[in-house]
Formats: structure tokens, C-alpha cells, sequence
């Protein structure tokens, strides 16, 4: 099988951005990518645009974009996989190539979810369940789906909300080093534990924003990566899976099965295990969420997510890094864009390039693990030096 | 970020769905008499919740209605302060997902109870409700 890597990297300010539209934030991240990968455009023979949509006003982003960069006459397509989307077009970019009909393919992930008002938002992101039974009568929202994981998991295993908070105040230090994230500020605990509960026990300090904000992904085949670049950064596993849609349906409200099957995927792929991980991005778009990962990712036991966090296990010089890029929750979540956006700080800390926020690389391996809806769709990638 | 201009798009669109509910209507006509049933498939015996008429498991679209509880166990809960747009006009209100004999389980909101009562564990019965606009629907009470 030929190998495929990443060449080059483009990632947009997260943020308010009211100052751009789809395609000018789209743009942003892909002229990063195309100048980082050193190619020319014309050689890019697939263009994969990943975005949820809904809250912007283009109904076709895919070739809204394309155009504005100039990409015409690409093989293209948007791929949904709710806030799974990015990881999904770097999955369609990468087979493009593995299928031999790309040598060069981009994954572009977009959103802008501030177009509409804030509550609009929230409707429309509650709404990402099974309608009838979930929002029609019952008004879910997605701070209400993650919060019966926690109560759940507080339930099972004596996780606390301090130990959620925890998670906001590391996202939020490591945030503060990126000046690409949304919130570049420091929280204390206390400040965290005591924000506006949104959906008992979940409180506004524990959960990630609604976000505008692009980043782009340039994928070679061996061959090309080669000529390209000397710090290729190959995608070594590739999981993914989905559960139900309807929470109702799910075995329990502990873990994420999605996640421990993709990862399951992802790690005998790649023929790595958990613990030759350097570091990870996981999908903190709750904070209960992130400490879930670490238990569905094999980080840890299941239940001991809490003691990593309590531990540090998960900061600067812990065992695993987990978001030196401030995660969701502190660098922003724009749904479709959060995956690629995942990829790109992955291969920063690979190729040594995270500067303040660097991680030491021991094995050569770093992680993302990206979540659509509450576990509804999972994507574990792995990427390597090697 | 300096002065951001938006043009403020006056071509607004108002989305209302008409979803259709003919192969499985009697879920909901069974509601209205206090009934609370779902689907269970006539060839393998698999019983599903929200009802479907054509069974996920064996694919078989032959069915039969089999009453549900009305006992259940709470699993998971939580309490809604801050609500979606087009529930604005409600009070916030507690999310349940309850567990009923055999394993089905179902989500609707918790009444009758102050969050702070609520507990994993505790025992609800499900029951029937009509909405404002007369459409019916259920909830868990504790039992």
C-alpha cells in the first residue's frame, strides 16, 4: 500500500470573525497550506471541503470555496460527519490518494456558525440528534446530551465537577499560548465552577463556543511527500465508526463506544498502542468529553479520567499532552473545521514547530481523536514521523 | 477586530416540517387513550424504542404493538437552564433517560419534581401529555 502524508498546514484565527465571509476564512487557511506545502495549486487534484453547514448562508460551500481560491475544476465534495466533518474530508482526501487517482489532495474544514443569533445556533446544533423523539417535545440541546454522560459518569465513578473545571483551566492555559485560539486568557477553578450552569451539571466554563474559523490540510502520496518535504508527517491509522442516533439507544452513558472502536481501528492500523502516544488532540467539546477520551482512547482505565486530569497526566511534561493548542473548549470548535484543524496541530507538534507549547516526541506518534455529535460518529487518525 | 461590516440579509426563511408518522401512528393514537406501546417485530421478537415499522435487526416489516412499562428506573438525567430558540417561552425543565423492565429505554423530560430531588436510580412512571398545540406526547413523573 503507498503511503500518504501530510505536506503542508494552514490554520485561519478562530473566532468571532465577522470581519470575513465562508470563502475569505476558507481562504485564509488554504493559502497558509499551499505556501507551507510549497505546491502549485494546479497540482491539487482533489479538494475535500468539510463543513456541517446550516448557520451560514451558502448552501454549497464546496464549490464557493473552491472558487474563490481559484481551484476550479477539481474532483470536490462536501462530506458531513457532524463536528466529525474535518476528520472526515482528511479521511476522503487521504483515500483519493491511497485509491492511486490523486497524488496531491486537500481537506479544507469551514464553518461559520455566528452568522445566526446564539440561540438559533443552539437550536440548530440541539436539533443533531433523532429530531422526533429527542427535540420536538423534549428540547435537547448539546450541553443536555454531554450532560447525562456526566451525571452518569459523576454517578459510576465519583468524577466531580471540579475535576470537569480542570479541564477548562488547562484548556484555557494552553490557549492563552496559541494566538490562533479563540480565548487566549487564563481561568482559575473557581472562576470555572462558579460560570452560569447551562445544563446541570455542565456550566458555560465547560463548555466549548460557537466558533467561525478554517483550516486546510495538503496530503501527497509517498513519492510526491518525498520531493516535497523533509519533514513528512504520514498518516499511519485511520479509524472510525458511529453509534445511534437516539441517545436512548446507547449500552450506557460512560464512555463514547464510537471513540473505543475507532481508536481500536485506528491503533491496529497503525500498529502502535496507547502508550507510544507523544501526544493528542481529543475532542473536548464538553470537558466530561475530553476526560472520556482518555478512558475510550486507552489513555487510561475506564473511570480513572478524572485521576489523569487531578494528576496533570495530561499537561506539559504529563504523561500524554492532551490539546496543547487549547483544545475546543479555549482554541474554539467551528464544527466542520475542527478535525483538520486537529491534523494541523498534530503535525506542528511532530514536525517541532509548537514553540511555546511544544511537546517532547519520544516515538515519533501523535493522535487525533475527533467526535461527531454525542459519539454519533467517531474518527481516530494516527499520524508519525516514521 | 476594527469596524466589521455585515450586510444583514433580508431574505429570511421559516422552516416547518411536515413529518410523516402513517406506519407507526398508532404509537402516538395509543397515547392519547394512556397507552404507552412500541413496535416489536412479528418474525424475531426484537422490540425497539422509538417504534419502527420495519425491525433493524431481522429487517422484517411484519410488526405487532407491545405495551411498555409504565415502571421505570432512572439512568441518567439532566437539568436545561438554558433552552433552545423555539423553546424559549418554557421554563427550564430536567431531561431523563429512563430504563424499563427488559432493558427499553426512553428520554423525555422529568416533571413533577425539583431538579435538586432528582436521582440516578430513582423509580418514574412514564405518562401521557397533550402539548399546547394538542399534540400528544410523554413524560416520566417520579412512580
Amino acid at each position: 500500500m503507498d503511503r500518504v502524508a501530510v505536506v503542508g498546514i494552514g490554520h485561519s484565527k478562530f473566532g468571532r470573525r465577522t470581519d470575513v465571509n465562508v470563502a475569505e476564512l476558507a481562504f485564509e487557511s488554504i493559502k497558509k497550506a499551499v505556501d507551507d506545502a510549497g505546491v502549485n495549486k494546479k497540482d491539487i487534484q482533489n479538494v475535500i471541503i468539510g463543513s456541517a453547514g446550516g448557520w451560514y448562508e451558502e448552501s454549497l460551500p464546496a464549490v464557493i470555496v473552491n472558487e474563490y481560491a481559484g481551484l476550479d475544476g477539481v474532483g470536490t465534495m462536501r462530506v458531513e460527519a457532524a463536528c466529525a466533518s474535518g476528520s472526515a474530508a482528511v479521511k476522503t482526501a487521504y483515500n483519493s490518494i491511497l485509491s492511486g487517482e490523486a497524488k496531491i489532495a486537500m481537506a479544507v474544514g469551514i464553518e461559520k456558525m455566528t452568522e445566526v443569533d446564539t440561540l438559533t445556533s443552539i437550536e440548530l446544533i440541539g436539533r443533531a440528534g433523532s429530531y422526533m423523539w429527542e427535540f420536538e417535545n423534549f428540547g435537547m440541546t448539546f450541553p443536555a446530551y454531554y450532560a447525562l454522560y456526566a451525571v452518569a459518569h459523576m454517578n459510576k465513578f465519583g468524577t466531580t465537577e471540579e475535576d470537569m473545571s480542570r479541564v477548562a483551566v488547562k484548556a484555557h492555559h494552553y490557549g492563552a499560548m496559541n494566538p490562533l485560539a479563540q480565548f487566549q486568557k487564563e481561568i482559575t477553578l473557581e472562576k470555572a465552577m462558579g460560570s452560569q450552569v447551562v445544563s446541570w451539571p455542565l456550566k458555560l466554563y465547560d463548555a466549548c463556543p460557537l466558533t467561525d474559523g478554517s483550516a486546510s490540510v495538503i496530503l501527497a502520496s509517498e513519492e510526491v511527500a518525498k520531493g516535497l518535504t523533509d519533514t513528512p508527517i504520514w498518516i499511519k491509522g485511520v479509524g472510525y465508526s458511529s453509534d445511534s442516533a437516539n441517545l436512548s439507544r446507547r449500552s450506557d452513558f460512560v464512555g463514547l463506544q464510537a471513540s473505543v472502536d475507532a481508536a481500536k481501528r485506528a491503533y491496529a492500523m497503525a500498529k502502535v498502542t496507547p502508550d507510544m502516544v507523544d501526544v493528542a488532540t481529543c475532542h473536548d467539546c464538553f470537558t466530561i468529553a475530553e476526560l472520556m477520551a482518555y478512558e475510550d482512547l486507552g489513555f487510561c482505565k475506564k473511570g480513572e479520567g478524572a485521576k489523569m486530569i487531578r494528576e496533570g497526566q495530561t499537561e506539559l511534561g504529563g504523561r500524554i499532552p492532551v490539546n496543547l493548542d487549547g483544545g475546543l473548549k479555549a482554541k474554539g470548535h467551528p464544527i466542520g473545521a475542527t478535525g483538520v484543524s486537529m491534523a494541523v496541530e498534530i503535525t506542528k507538534q511532530l514536525r517541532n514547530e509548537a514553540g511555546s507549547h511544544q511537546a517532547p516526541i519520544k516515538n515519533g506518534v501523535g493522535l487525533v481523536h475527533n467526535v461527531g455529535g454525542t459519539g454519533h460518529y467517531a474518527y481516530v487518525t494516527i499520524l508519525s514521523r516514521n | 477586530m476594527e469596524q466589521d461590516q455585515a450586510l444583514h440579509s433580508r431574505r429570511s426563511i421559516t422552516l416547518k416540517f411536515d413529518i410523516p408518522i402513517s406506519k407507526t401512528h398508532e404509537f402516538w393514537d395509543a397515547l392519547r387513550q394512556s397507552r404507552f406501546v412500541t413496535t416489536k417485530c412479528k418474525k424475531c421478537g426484537q422490540v425497539t424504542f422509538p417504534p419502527q415499522a420495519d425491525c433493524p435487526r431481522c429487517m422484517s416489516n411484519e410488526f405487532e404493538w407491545a405495551d411498555v412499562g409504565p415502571d421505570a428506573t432512572l439512568v441518567t438525567y439532566t437539568y436545561v437552564q438554558v433552552t433552545p430558540a423555539s423553546f424559549a417561552e418554557n421554563d427550564p425543565y430536567i431531561i431523563a433517560i429512563g430504563e424499563f423492565a427488559g432493558g427499553l429505554k426512553v428520554l423525555a423530560w422529568l416533571e413533577g419534581i425539583p431538579h435538586e430531588k432528582a436521582k440516578v436510580g430513582m423509580k418514574l412512571k412514564v405518562e401521557e401529555r397533550t402539548s399546547k398545540e394538542g399534540n400528544p406526547f410523554y413524560v416520566f413523573v417520579p412512580a
